[in-house]
């Protein structure tokens, strides 16, 4: 055959596959076919189990993730990582380009004023140890990085290997982690299930940091559909307090082919990652929010991301138009308001990108040029503002043996808004670092816990539970009702009463009587069907931390309650399950440590 | 179509494990890689990048509706 002719016949090839790919995702989506008897392809009961041993069980393989584990193992433990994904190819880390390294011979300000200038953009949100961590830390863990090869490749995978394979570091990639196992008040270990064999996996730990990331609604065009905020839910579900729910990252999609997370951030996954320097904004993303809620949909662009005056792209004489401005709206401190243009604008790039923009090809996130769409991370919060309460500087929960780092952890290490670009990685490597070594030395003081067998047999039961359903509901329509409810700009976003009230009944409708009808036919399925759970757990945490919250402060906005209000809410909110199950909240004052 | 297409794969699985969405998985009798959850593919073209021979074709359009917060 010639190669013109094998090309064609390829393309042709191509075009077919399409079309019936196109007829089968509709109908393994379930959305237009009629219920049918669940039949697994799967036989539930062919799943083996196995029982695998550690000192110190890391979960996630981001960049929280690989730290925990090199700082673990090098403080003597033997160290275990597991990860739903590849190590350096999910969660968020494979996408994010800028990180922060603050250098004391470099830096235009002292860590002190480092620390309270966070402070003043995040309205006293933050919390000034793991700010004041990021930075001392910062320089060592990307000197680190750098040695491994991290600034050489657009793609993580290799330089993250690295460390691990030297050490000798077992890994299991591509086990989705369910359960946290809790025995004798204290974490004990964890369960899963793989992704590619019939295969559930115990893991007996003595101590244990959750690198899992954060997570949102599978909303469309920020590449985060793979996280479900999955650890955060399962250390609520043994009793640990989660905070930071009310918050919103703000990121936009673009109007044309919203779903794109490559398009929408014009291809800038396949750049090196670089390094950033001190430069503080309150970059919200809410404020496109409002300003889409009172004049309506832009048919322009939303104008620039924000950032000190003349930096910003729309300061280009070419550049996009600038966003309208309305009155009222999320309060920006006077010190990083923009003289005569647009408010601060979203994603936390911005400065990084702004120098990206004036010379190169664009990159970046959106934002920038075109109508815009909102809600592409929607479930999300601020990184580092949503995950476990920290009962001290290493990330420890309040479950005695259960760390948490990186996205995952409640840190505030800069509040409820973005304020420094570049610092969301630097600040999971650091956390990272800082938790794995400390669980390698709690893991030294503690004893290894038997598993009792009848738990593990309870834990099988409920994880494979959607596959010996024969009636339910499939995992992607209940994810299409929970994002109707919750994505809405007036329900997420532009927040009032009444209609947060209304969202949470459909949302405990969700959890009290679909999550137990949620059905699986294959190991993708199963997955599926408990990524719905957690996200429907996340959506009313989110609807009562929201309604709990009476103000406005960074990127949590209620239409109801506009103002800041420092009287009664200088807190952060935790939520957790009391013995009856009950979701309980309570407010924890800025700058203490939970009692 | 999101991910699109799967061309001259030498079946070394690298795309399966690099998908962060579980979208793609190994025909084991032809030793090569074929999309099994579209649907579920979020267009973030590492699956692309990290394929050693240029075997996959992806496109900006999700095969399924998007639920945004205003349009
Ligand atoms: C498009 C984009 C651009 C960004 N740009 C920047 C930037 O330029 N600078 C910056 O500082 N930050 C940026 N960020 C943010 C940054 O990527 C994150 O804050 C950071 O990477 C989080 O790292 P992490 O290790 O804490 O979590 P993640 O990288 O999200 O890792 C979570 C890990 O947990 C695993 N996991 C999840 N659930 C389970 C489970 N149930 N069982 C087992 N494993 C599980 C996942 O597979 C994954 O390996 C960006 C993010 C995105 C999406
Ligand atoms: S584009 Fe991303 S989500 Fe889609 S198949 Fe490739 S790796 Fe998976
Ligand atoms: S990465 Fe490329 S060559 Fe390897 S299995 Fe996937 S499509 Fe085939």
């Amino acid at each position: 055959m010639s190669k013109k002719t094998d090309l064609s016949r390829r393309r042709f090839m191509g075009a077919a596959a399409g079309t019936l790919l196109g007829a089968s995702a509709l109908s393994s989506l379930n959305l237009n076919a009629a219920p049918v008897k669940n039949q697994p392809k799967i036989d539930p009961q062919a799943f083996s189990s196995n029982l695998l041993e550690t000192d110190v069980l890391v979960i996630g393989g981001g960049m929280a993730g690989l730290f925990a584990a090199v700082k673990a193992h090098d403080a003597g433990a033997r160290v275990l990582i597991v990860s739903k994904g590849r190590l350096g190819s999910s969660g968020l880390t494979p996408f994010a380009k800028g990180i922060f390294s603050y250098d004391p011979a470099t830096a235009n300000m002292s860590i002190d004023e480092f620390v309270a200038k966070v402070s003043e953009s995040s309205l006293g949100s933050s919390n000034p140890v793991f700010t004041r961590q990021l930075a001392e830390y910062s320089k060592a863990r990307v000197e680190e990085l750098k040695s491994w090869g991290f600034f050489d490749s657009a793609l993580y995978n290799n330089s993250f290997m690295r460390p691990i394979e030297a050490r000798g570091i077992p890994l299991h990639e591509r086990i989705m982690i369910t359960h946290l196992l809790k025995e004798q008040g204290r974490v004990v270990g964890a369960s899963g299930f793989s992704l590619d064999d019939n295969r559930i996996l115990h893991f007996r730990a003595k101590t244990v940091v959750l690198c899992t990331g954060s997570g949102g609604f599978k909303s469309s065009g920020f590449p985060l559909c793979d996280l479900t905020h999955d650890g955060t839910v399962m250390a609520y579900k043994i009793g640990a307090k989660v905070t930071g729910k009310e918050w919103n990252d703000g990121h936009p999609a673009s109007a044309v082919n919203s779903g794109s997370c490559y398009d929408n951030w014009h291809g800038q996954v396949e750049e090196k990652p670089n390094i950033t320097s001190v430069d503080i904004h309150h970059d919200l993303g809410v404020d496109m929010n409002y300003t889409a809620y009172v004049l309506g949909p832009s048919s322009q662009g939303m104008g620039p991301p924000g950032g000190p005056a003349g930096k910003g792209p729309g300061e280009r004489s070419d550049g996009p138009p600038s966003m309208e401005q309305v009155s009222g709206g999320p309060y920006v401190p006077e010190a990083f308001r923009r003289a005569g243009g647009p408010p601060p604008m979203p994603p936390q790039q911005s400065g990084f990108l702004a120098g990206l923009f004036g010379d190169k090809k664009p990159s970046g996130p959106p934002g920038m040029q075109g109508p815009k769409v909102g809600g592409s991370s929607a479930g999300m919060a601020i990184h580092k503002s949503e995950g476990l309460v920290p009962v001290d500087e290493t990330g420890l929960s309040t479950v005695p043996g259960l760390y948490a780092a990186g996205d995952a952890l409640g840190s505030y290490m800069s509040g409820g808004i973005y304020t420094q670009i570049g610092s969301s990685l630097a600040g999971s490597a650091v956390q990272g670092a800082i938790a794995g070594e400390a669980a390698a030395k709690a893991s030294q003081k503690a004893k290894a816990v038997e598993l009792p067998a009848s738990k593990l047999a309870a834990v099988e039961e409920e994880i494979l539970a959607p596959l010996q359903r024969e009636r339910g509901y499939s995992p992607a329509w209940v994810t299409q009702v929970l994002q109707s409810v919750m994505i809405p700009n007036f329900v997420l976003y532009i927040k009032k009463e009444r209609l947060m009230q209304a969202a949470l009944a459909y949302v405990e409708e969700l959890r009290e009587h679909h999550v137990p009808m949620l059905l699986a036919d294959d190991r993708h399925k199963l997955r599926l069907a408990h990524e719905t759970e957690n996200m429907i757990i996340t959506a009313e945490m989110k609807m009562r931390a929201s309604l709990m919250r009476k103000e406005s402060r960074c990127s949590h906005y209620r239409l109801d309650y506009p103002e800041v209000d420092d009287v009664n809410w200088r807190a952060w909110i935790n939520i957790w399950q009391d013995e009856k199950g009950q979701m309980q909240l309570e407010k924890q004052p800025f700058g203490t440590w939970p009692v | 179509m999101p991910i699109h297409e799967i061309s001259g794969c030498i079946g070394c699985e690298a795309c399966v494990k690099s998908c962060p969405t579980d979208v793609i998985q190994m025909d084991r009798e032809r030793n090569k890689a074929y999309i099994a959850y579209v649907e579920d593919c979020q267009i973030c073209h590492l699956c692309r990048l990290y394929c050693p021979v240029g075997a996959i074709s992806i496109t900006p359009e999700k095969s399924i509706p998007v639920m945004v917060s205003w349009r």
